[in-house]
């Protein structure tokens, strides 16, 4: 999932360096240009039509549609061997339950299975937040009296650091999270009440 | 003549009209005067010093954030920091800048003597003053917001924090919208109706296209924000629920509300800024502009379309991935109009021959901080890299690039671009040159480490960090360069204001600029022209460097000024033709006051002294009344000459008075106000949990009946006395007051059927329509009052006035019945 | 004023167009809808009757040219801008999920 959006970043990244360039030279260029009297008004059609309105057409409408059909992969939808888990914030603890283990509850820890699909059902008891681990998936809010569903998956077993992404006061720089993602059979001791 | 006559009648037109338009003397002429040159520079260096302020409190930001750990602020005094860094720079100082640069170079642009409505232009002057002054007070005295400049609900309901601060910025920040809005309908007047005579759409100066533009942007997008905050403000002091869930409102409504206006606001601060771009371009390449149609088509489409992006800063919130991608694609394509303004610009330099003064070099950092700004937009404009780096300081980072890149950089390049035209000196000092080598550079700086921090996930609004995260060098790196750029922007203050007091006298258009403002004096006086300019292109100085002279011996319009008072044109929309002469207002002590009130109106609610404010609304009432009356002329004169042969009217008895105008801007502005109220209720009803409430109000017959019959007869009664005026006064008088109490009536018939507003965000809905009829009502009962009230005192009834009369009982009667319908809806349909 | 309101007019229908495919949207995923009704059915019919108004202000103004030149054309690039804005932003519903 946030290989994805890495690749993402890296293409855009060379595409905006690119056309920072093209731009800062042309503006150079048309700096230091010393036209005769008799040149006149030429190349308007360029300027305007090309590259004032064909060139970004071209390159932002493939962007688009690139980035929306890579949305389209990264969400929640069925899959084989789906994970449900919930994720509630409030001033600035996060506890965590499982759908796999009810009464379970977990603070500030969240426990999944690596290699497997685990939707993150994310609600909030107080004011907004935003569960974001980075390294799994982009963010997405806990929002009072709704629940957000995120679709993350850990590759390999192990930690990976969570925080919450939208302020919510002076605890808001501590309100962070760990997820552990377990092997298969650390994960099951795990839903049955094994430390 | 000879070349002394023709001087002395230039000198003696000079000395007459100077002394007409003159501010009264001493300290008290400051406080009367509504001159768009005084209010203007008041404006400038009023917006000048919250400049200051908001750059300290960047200064202070960047000192906390240099180490990890660092001890210097904890969380309660950096949230306040940071909430005021971004609300003094975003309302307190961008949007007045451009305001205050429109207000001093709009007339002459145009070439006309003033704006359309200077008494409110000063009006809102200080509004400004009071409401910034009172957020910045509240500071000094640790009781500044501390939500964030976004001020989500529920961290800024009562509930997470019960101090002031949030107040302050909801009732200061509202009145400063209230000013802005005020602007906005002058300005919008004053480009419609007051250019010089033969000046068409199709050679209106660049920049006046850009603020027209901008100020319709104003009209239409700080009405969602004025509800925004009107609901949060009534939801803290009464417990109206309407963020709460568990009473049948939503957080996400103020969301949707804030970002309505939150992202046209971004376009309101670039576009003025863009007007400046390619009006000072051109003139540094000594041609003009390339693609002139194209650019005003881009400047309207992008306005327009930025009210399509505001779901972008929500696409964290779980809206579906359909509903992201729409605001996606807008949001790209957004990037489009921006482009062909980029590359018509790039296109002027290339035909044109340029030359490295000051201004131009800004616009060299313009072009190498704001491309770069766009493209980080477009980047995040991608829904999936969105959810990556939304609310880091990748984003902190984009907007300082657009905004500083895209808006401080050209109003630099303005201020040295206008300077002799607005003090009458040009650069002697070349402090500048330096301060822009020190900005520029740490300004790039600064920000590319800040855009890395936040693709290593630094999280935006956190008050320190810990260490080993890789953070620290680029932390450090970013504040130092910080500390050089503050330094620049303190040199460029230094290097104007020096100029200003010391600077050469400068020639007059010393730049070689075509447009009409360079044919004013250096500095401009307060009349602006001697004469109205009569022009014949989009450029009059290109081709007729003479014009200035002319203007100044008075060969325009209206160089008469035997009539003794402030007069300027009055031209056709579209073509420019001289249609009207209007007189405008002269010293006066009445906008001053009617500020006072107003501000204490919305200042005193932080006291919980809510009978204090009630005394001031009434206060606003009277002043605003003698305003009106004083305005009003006694007798009717018929046709006046204008010069050239044309006899035309007073603008005062036409049937489309300036103030008419006025009042249909304002009304844009209340009907987007209206809109939005209408989409919040249904918002609530399709998405908020806890939806439907316990029940729903169900309409009677005899409300039905009052509401249709009270917004017909609002409808009907000023339309007979327009129809046989001087005849049907008092029954059309009759009429359409009864139809505001029958409105009235209904609409309290809804409040009296819901008595509980605090119970359920349905029931705080209905009393915010049925408030809205009533209070429309109640409006346009005063002003019938006031129609009556001239009529006892035996004042001639104008068409003009029956006209504004109209439009605003119109309004009410329509909205009034579409509230009291939506109130109603719910219920009647079971 | 006539000539300002046309320079205005198409982009004024694509904000009010664009709303309202989003709202349908908005309203397809809430309680309220309506039993029975294809979501992607009405929002396609929804964004091609937006497409269609927008074709309609553009053929409209090349078909009755107004007295000012500079405006004519402005206005006809403008409606033409607000045509292939409206194709370009209902575009999503071609193929996007509804709901989630």
């Amino acid at each position: 999932m946030a290989q994805t959006i890495a690749d993402i970043w890296w293409m855009m990244l060379a595409g905006a360096m690119g056309i920072t360039a093209l731009v800062l030279g042309l503006v150079a260029a048309a700096m230091l240009r010393r036209p005769a009297p008799e040149d006149g008004e030429g190349g308007a059609a360029l300027w305007l039509w090309g590259l004032g309105l064909g060139f970004p057409v071209v390159t932002l409408a493939a962007l688009t549609v690139y980035g929306l059909l890579m949305g389209e992969r990264l969400l929640p939808r069925n899959a084989a061997n789906l994970v449900t888990v919930e994720a509630e914030a409030r001033q600035w603890v996060w506890s965590f339950g499982y759908a796999d283990a009810p009464g379970l509850v977990t603070k500030d820890v969240l426990h999944i299975p690596a290699g497997r699909p685990v939707d993150v059902r994310i609600s909030s008891r107080d004011v907004v937040h935003s569960f974001w681990v980075p390294r799994l998936a982009g963010k997405l809010d806990a929002v009072p009296g709704h629940v957000n569903v995120l679709r993350i998956e850990a590759g390999a077993p192990g930690t990976y650091a969570g925080q919450s992404a939208e302020f919510s006061g002076t605890g808001y720089r501590e309100h962070t999270f760990t997820v552990e993602a377990h092997g298969p059979a650390a994960w099951s001791a795990f839903l049955q009440g094994a430390p | 003549m000879s070349q002394t006559g023709r001087h002395r009648t230039a000198l003696s037109l000079h000395k007459a009209l100077a002394r007409i338009w003159a501010p009264e003397p001493g300290w008290r002429g400051w406080l009367t005067t509504s001159n768009n040159n005084d209010i203007g520079r008041l404006f400038l260096c009023v917006a000048t010093a919250f400049f200051v302020i908001g750059g300290l409190l960047a200064m202070l930001i960047r000192a906390q954030l240099a180490t990890p750990g660092s001890a210097f602020m904890g969380p309660e005094a950096y949230n306040q920091v940071f909430t005021m860094h971004g609300t003094v720079m975003m309302f307190l100082f961008a949007i007045p800048f451009f305001e205050a640069m429109s207000m001093l170079l709009l007339p002459g642009m145009l070439g006309t003597r003033d704006l359309a409505f200077p008494r409110l232009g000063a009006y809102g002057l200080w509004v400004y003053i009071f409401g910034g002054t009172a957020v910045i007070i509240a500071m000094l005295m640790g009781l500044a917001p501390d939500g964030g400049w976004f001020m989500y609900p529920p961290l800024t309901s009562a509930g997470f924090s019960p101090g002031l601060g949030a107040d302050v910025w909801l009732l200061g920040i509202t009145s400063i919208e209230v000013s802005a809005i005020a602007t906005a309908v002058e300005v919008v007047v004053t480009v419609l109706r007051y250019r010089a005579a033969g000046m068409s759409l199709s050679r209106m100066p660049i920049f006046a296209w850009y603020i027209l533009v901008v100020s319709v942007m104003i009209l239409t997008a700080f009405p969602p924000m004025i509800l925004g905050s009107l609901l949060l403000e009534v939801e803290r002091a009464l417990d109206w629920p309407f963020f709460q869930v568990e009473n049948g409102g939503d957080p996400l409504l103020w969301q949707h509300l804030f970002w309505l206006f939150g992202h046209p606001e971004v376009y309101i601060i670039f576009l003025p800024a863009a007007g400046m771009i390619a009006t000072i371009l051109q003139v540094m390449a000594r041609t003009t502009l390339l693609g002139y149609g194209w650019v005003v088509a881009a400047a309207v489409s992008l306005a327009v379309l930025s009210f399509g992006l505001w779901v972008h800063h929500m696409f964290t919130t779980g809206i579906p991935h359909l509903g992201l991608a729409f605001f996606s694609a807008a949001s790209t394509l957004v990037a489009v109009p921006t482009s062909v303004m980029i590359f018509s610009w790039i296109g002027t330099l290339w035909k044109g021959r340029v030359r490295m003064e000051p201004p131009m070099l800004w616009l060299v950092g313009f072009y190498a901080t704001f491309v770069i700004g766009g493209l980080t937009g477009v980047m995040l404009a991608i829904v999936p890299f969105n959810w990556q780096v939304h609310d880091t300081h990748f984003v902190v980072a984009h907007l300082h690039y657009v905004l500083i890149g895209g808006y401080v950089f050209p109003m630099i390049a303005a201020v040295y671009f206008f300077q002799p035209l607005l003090t009458g000196r040009s650069s002697f000092f070349r402090l500048g040159g330096v301060a822009f080598w020190l900005v520029v550079p740490a300004f790039h700086i600064t920000f590319l480490a800040v855009h890395v921090a936040g693709l290593l996930g630094q999280r935006r609004r956190t008050w320190t960090y810990d260490e080993g995260q890789g953070w620290e060098v680029l932390n450090l790196v970013a504040s130092i360069a910080s500390f050089v750029m503050a330094i620049g922007f303190a040199l460029v203050i230094l290097d104007i204001a020096v100029n200003t007091f010391a600077g050469l006298r400068g020639r007059r258009n010393q730049w070689g600029a075509t447009t009409l403002e360079w044919a004013a004096a250096n500095p401009s006086p307060n009349y602006g022209f001697a004469s109205i300019p009569i022009v014949q292109g989009r450029y009059p100085l290109l081709k007729d460097p003479d014009l200035a002279l002319r203007i100044a011996k008075g060969e325009g319009y209206l160089a008469e000024t035997s009539r003794n008072r402030r007069e300027t044109l009055i031209v056709a929309t579209a073509t420019g033709a001289p249609s009207q002469v209007v007189v405008l207002p002269g010293n006066s002590i009445l906008p001053f006051l009617l500020a006072v009130v107003t501000s204490a109106s919305f200042l005193a609610p932080l006291f919980k002294a809510y009978w204090l404010s009630a005394i001031a609304l009434l206060g606003v009432v009277i002043i605003a009344l003698i305003w009106v009356w004083r305005l009003a002329p006694a007798k009717i004169e018929g046709l006046v000459d204008a010069g050239h042969g044309a006899m035309l009217p007073l603008a005062s008895e036409t049937a489309d008075p300036p103030g008419w105008w006025g009042s249909l801007f304002l009304l844009l502005a209340d009907g987007v106000h209206f809109g939005s109220l209408l989409f919040g209720y249904a918002f609530l009803w399709t998405v908020a949990p806890n939806w439907p409430p316990p029940s729903y109000l169900r309409p009677e017959v005899w409300t039905v009946g009052l509401a249709l019959g009270g917004a017909t007869a609002l409808a009907l009664g000023p339309r007979l006395i327009g129809r046989w005026i001087d005849r049907m006064v008092a029954p059309g008088l009759l009429v359409a007051s009864l139809g505001t109490l029958a409105l009235t009536a209904a609409a309290a018939s809804v409040m009296i059927a819901r008595p509980t507003p605090a119970g359920h965000a349905y029931d705080a809905t209905l009393w915010l329509l049925a408030g809205h009829t009533a209070f429309h009502a109640g409006i346009t009962l005063i002003m019938l009052a006031y129609v009556v009230l001239r009529r006892i005192a035996g004042h001639s009834l104008r068409i003009g006035e029956v006209r504004i009369v109209t439009l605003w009982a119109d309004f009410t009667a329509a909205t009034g019945l579409v509230a009291l319908g939506a109130a109603w809806l719910p219920g009647a349909l079971g | 004023m006539s000539n300002v309101l046309r320079l205005a007019l198409p982009f004024t229908v694509w904000i009010i167009g664009f709303c309202g495919v989003y709202a349908l949207q908005g309203l397809s995923c809430s309680r309220h809808w309506l039993p029975g009704l294809d979501a992607r059915t009405m929002l396609i019919a929804a964004g091609a009757l937006f497409v269609l108004v927008q074709a309609a202000i553009t053929g409209a103004f090349l078909l009755r040219p107004t007295s000012s030149d500079f405006v004519q054309r402005a206005a006809t690039v403008i409606a033409t801008a607000a045509l292939a804005a409206a194709v370009w932003t209902s575009l999503p519903v071609l193929t996007l999920t509804v709901c989630t």
